[in-house]
């Protein structure tokens, strides 16, 4: 294991675990978390996983990279790294995101103004490794030295001298899971270099060229979508028992039964949940139920395969996977005739869906697509449904999530809804498109595979952790109740975990939910409370 | 020294040359997804469009001031370094405004010639004479200042060290060797620049008369060689930024049935990819392989 500071040299030519996290070095956390105890241990992998698996980087693993058997096969591997990066450095293979590629390659000036705005660099206690521009930089070295081929007194004088070896890729593969593509370090730069945009690339070269990605997201993630309908695994079937199990339990909540449209022909909105929701927070879906029938609003669910799946998780590392769920969205929507797509409270298919594959439809596949913020902005704010904000007489933060805030622009509606319907919501800091990742973005909320998750709570998520504590340091006593609130389910899933990880709700007595579960709370015409809070 | 008017006619033409060949790679890409982040300026707040129900029905207004006054910012006043990185603001602020100040002293001078040239003489050519003097000393010397700064910075400051090399170490040398022959020229030589006018009065009506001293000489020849070497270095960014933030961070444009966006896009998918991962049919066009799904 390399002791001394760590170069970029050092990921082809050290040997072994490149570097070891050590818990002491990590950023502090406020109170009760700022003694050494109040912070689990971190796992480590086991011998077997250690033996079968490439895990020589930081000694946690996102993705399963089977050891190669021979020299032959690393050759083979890295040729086709080789490979992968020329495709994608030409329009036809990556026209997609060739022009901001080329730009943050060529144009870094490598003043590291983005690094103190990483959440995961400064929760590490700034290890190198996990430096936006150190990921980046080997990239643009390996680019210069083998693709395009720069002499041996240029790479010299350009500092682009590193050696591509399988040691190099298999550490890159797994740097490439150590970022959360929050793209806070592209908002800082003076040049306006992307690194966050280097490592989606690198994912992708990984996935489109080698078959390389972790099988959450792949496999069980955008295959299962589209083979069986979910990422979930949900199928045709279980979907309508869901719903129908989703009425029942709304009827046994608030006294009367509302009936959830599926397939409904010529609708104004067809209405994409995250299947996670149906899932691990069936309320949210049924607060949605709840508030559109009471406002009056048109609109449909599908049980098409794909269509009760908003979730696209191409957007995080494959860009025919993304398109591939894309489309079939936009053709079930066309299929139903409605007005429009609404997404419901998921913030990566908020953006896969309105921003990144707005320049895949065409023709009567361009369909409009809205986020449901506004909506139920309009719903709450307009006053078209009755609320008593006293209903939700307890203190409440928001978490602004990345796709939905800082690369989306959907930023004051909700804010306003919560301003409107809960007295003692108060802001974290920063906030807005400043804000700070969940940890579990891009992916990382649902990758639960040996030690990652660890790494998760500790690392990528530290950062929201300390926010949500500050937030609440006033009245950090568990024994006053306080609401994170998440519109979005990866970050509900990663902050569950978070809150888990720590005992939170033991110690500090904070709790986690979506928008809209405490729009329902607020409603007049409910009489019992929505909101479960957590037993102790 | 009459290979001195060739060289700077040379340099000149290398540097047009290289932004041509640069603006024009970067404008022949095909179009790319969006990308934007937000805040976007021509968005006149925090948000986007998308905030609205029904954005796409509504007229879209984009406040091309607020872009202006964020960029004027940005270029002027390093403004992210100012907010994110204010140690090395210190060294870069003067470092790229004296820079500015040189080429508004260039201007001037271009300027001041012109006038001459059209027979304009006395008053408004004096006066922009005394500016030029002003704006560009004040540009050498905030330029020097920021060289050094930077130099410092990059050598001692653990963060930069490991990711400087000898290329960024030369590019501030260059300049300031530049910037230094400047105030070299300009002291000992030519206190009111009225020399440097001469001479690009001479470059604009290709007739270059008088041989400068050895000290103007050399500052001419540094500073065409550094014309010359600029379009083939990283330094280039103070053009690239338009595409960095118009055509990527701050692309927002939404694309409308029927749409020139549209046009693009249904151009860019029928590109032929390869890309050989199993679930990828390679070999085919972007649009069938992204309609066919997982086989």
């Amino acid at each position: 294991m390399k002791k001394n500071k760590l170069t970029l040299k050092d990921m082809s030519n050290a040997s072994g675990q490149l570097v070891e996290l050590n818990q002491e070095e990590f950023m502090k956390l406020p109170p009760p978390y700022n003694t050494p105890d109040a912070q689990p241990p971190l796992k480590a992998l086991t011998e077997e996983a250690r033996g079968k698996f490439e895990c020589d980087l930081d000694g946690f693993m996102a993705i399963k990279i089977l050891r190669p058997k021979s020299r032959d096969e690393e050759e083979r591997l890295v040729n086709k790294f080789l490979d992968g990066l020329r495709k994608l450095l030409s329009k036809e293979n990556n026209w997609t995101f060739l022009m901001p590629l080329s730009l943050s390659l060529e144009y870094c000036a490598k003043c590291q103004t983005c690094s103190d705005a990483c959440p995961i660099y400064v929760s590490s206690g700034k290890k190198e490794i996990y430096r936006p521009t150190f990921r980046a930089e080997i990239l643009r070295r390996i680019v210069n030295k083998y693709i395009r081929k720069q002499g041996a007194f240029s790479l010299k004088m350009t500092g682009n001298d590193i050696e591509l070896n399988w040691k190099l890729v298999a550490r890159l593969a797994e740097l490439a899971y150590r970022c959360t593509l929050c793209r806070r370090c592209a908002q800082t730069c003076p040049i306006g270099v992307d690194n966050g945009l280097i490592t989606h690339e690198l994912r992708k070269l990984f996935s489109q060229e080698l078959g390389i990605a972790p099988e959450e997201i792949h496999t069980k993630g955008s295959v299962q979508h589209l083979q069986k309908g979910s990422s979930t695994g949900m199928i045709k079937q279980a979907f309508a028992d869901t719903l129908e199990f989703l009425e029942d339990d709304i009827e046994e909540k608030i006294g009367r039964r509302i009936t959830m449209p599926i397939d409904k022909k010529g609708a104004e909105i067809l209405l994409i949940h995250n299947a996670g929701e149906y899932l691990s927070w069936p309320e949210n879906p049924s607060a949605f139920a709840i508030i559109f029938d009471a406002a009056g609003i048109d609109y449909t669910l599908s049980s098409e395969i794909v269509g009760y799946d908003a979730v696209n998780y191409g957007l995080w590392y494959d860009d025919f996977q993304l398109a591939r769920v894309a489309l079939k969205h936009a053709q079930i929507a066309k299929d139903l005739g409605v007005k429009k797509i609404v997404v419901g409270e998921c913030g990566h298919a908020h953006k896969a869906i309105s921003v990144i594959a707005d320049r895949i439809f065409t023709g009567d596949l361009n369909i409009p697509r809205e986020s449901c913020i506004p909506i139920l902005e309009d719903i709450v704010v307009n006053e078209k449904i009755k609320l008593d904000p006293r209903k939700n007489d307890f203190p409440v933060t928001l978490h602004d999530p990345c796709n939905m805030v800082r690369l989306m622009g959907v930023v004051e509606p909700q804010r306003r809804i919560l301003r409107k319907i809960a007295p003692q919501f108060r802001e974290m800091e920063p906030h807005g498109v400043e804000n700070y990742c969940c940890g579990g973005g891009s992916g990382f909320a649902i990758m639960p595979s040996l030690n990652f998750p660890d790494w998760r709570s500790s690392v990528s998520a530290r950062m929201k952790f300390k926010q949500i504590l500050d937030a609440f340091q006033d009245i950090i006593d568990p024994s006053i109740k306080k609401m994170v609130c998440a519109p979005c389910s990866n970050c509900k899933g990663a902050i569950r975990d978070l809150l888990a990880y720590y005992n939170a709700w033991e110690k500090t007595g904070i709790a986690y939910t979506g928008l809209v579960e405490i729009i329902v709370n607020a409603m007049v015409d409910i009489k019992e409370p929505y909101i479960e809070w957590p037993e102790f | 020294m009459t290979w001195l008017p060739y060289l700077s006619y040379i340099s000149l033409l290398v540097l047009v040359g290289g932004i041509v060949v640069k603006v024009i790679k970067y404008i022949r890409m095909p179009i790319h997804l969006r990308w934007e982040l937000y805040p976007v300026p021509h968005e006149n707040k925090e948000g986007s469009y998308f905030e609205e129900i029904d954005w796409w029905k509504k007229p879209r207004k984009k406040h091309y001031l607020n872009q202006i006054v964020f960029m004027a910012q940005e270029i002027l006043f390093i403004r992210a370094l100012y907010h994110h990185n204010r140690k090395m603001w210190y060294a870069s602020f003067p470092f790229h405004f004296g820079l500015y100040l040189v080429i508004a002293w260039l201007a001037l001078l271009v300027g001041e010639s012109l006038l001459k040239i059209f027979g304009v003489i006395g008053g408004v050519t004096e006066a922009l004479q005394s500016v030029a003097v002003v704006v560009g000393v004040a540009g050498m010397i905030l330029g020097t200042i920021g060289c050094v700064g930077l130099l410092i910075m990059r050598a001692t400051t653990s963060d930069l060290k490991g990711y400087t090399a000898p290329t960024d170490y030369f590019n501030i040398l260059f300049i300031l060797a530049v910037l230094g022959s400047g105030i070299i020229a300009w002291f000992f030589a030519d206190p009111h620049f009225s020399v440097v006018q001469e001479y690009i009065r001479g470059l604009i009506t290709f007739s270059v008369a008088a041989t400068p001293s050895k000290t103007i000489a050399w500052y001419i020849t540094l500073f065409s060689l550094f014309l010359i070497y600029l379009p083939f270095t990283h330094m280039t960014h103070f053009f690239m930024k338009y595409f960095m933030w118009d055509k990527v961070r701050f692309e927002d444009e939404p694309n409308f049935r029927g749409s020139s966006i549209e046009g693009k896009i249904a151009k860019a998918l029928n590109y032929t990819q390869n890309w050989s991962a199993p679930h990828i049919q390679t070999g085919k066009k972007w649009s069938e392989t992204a309609s066919k799904g997982v086989e």
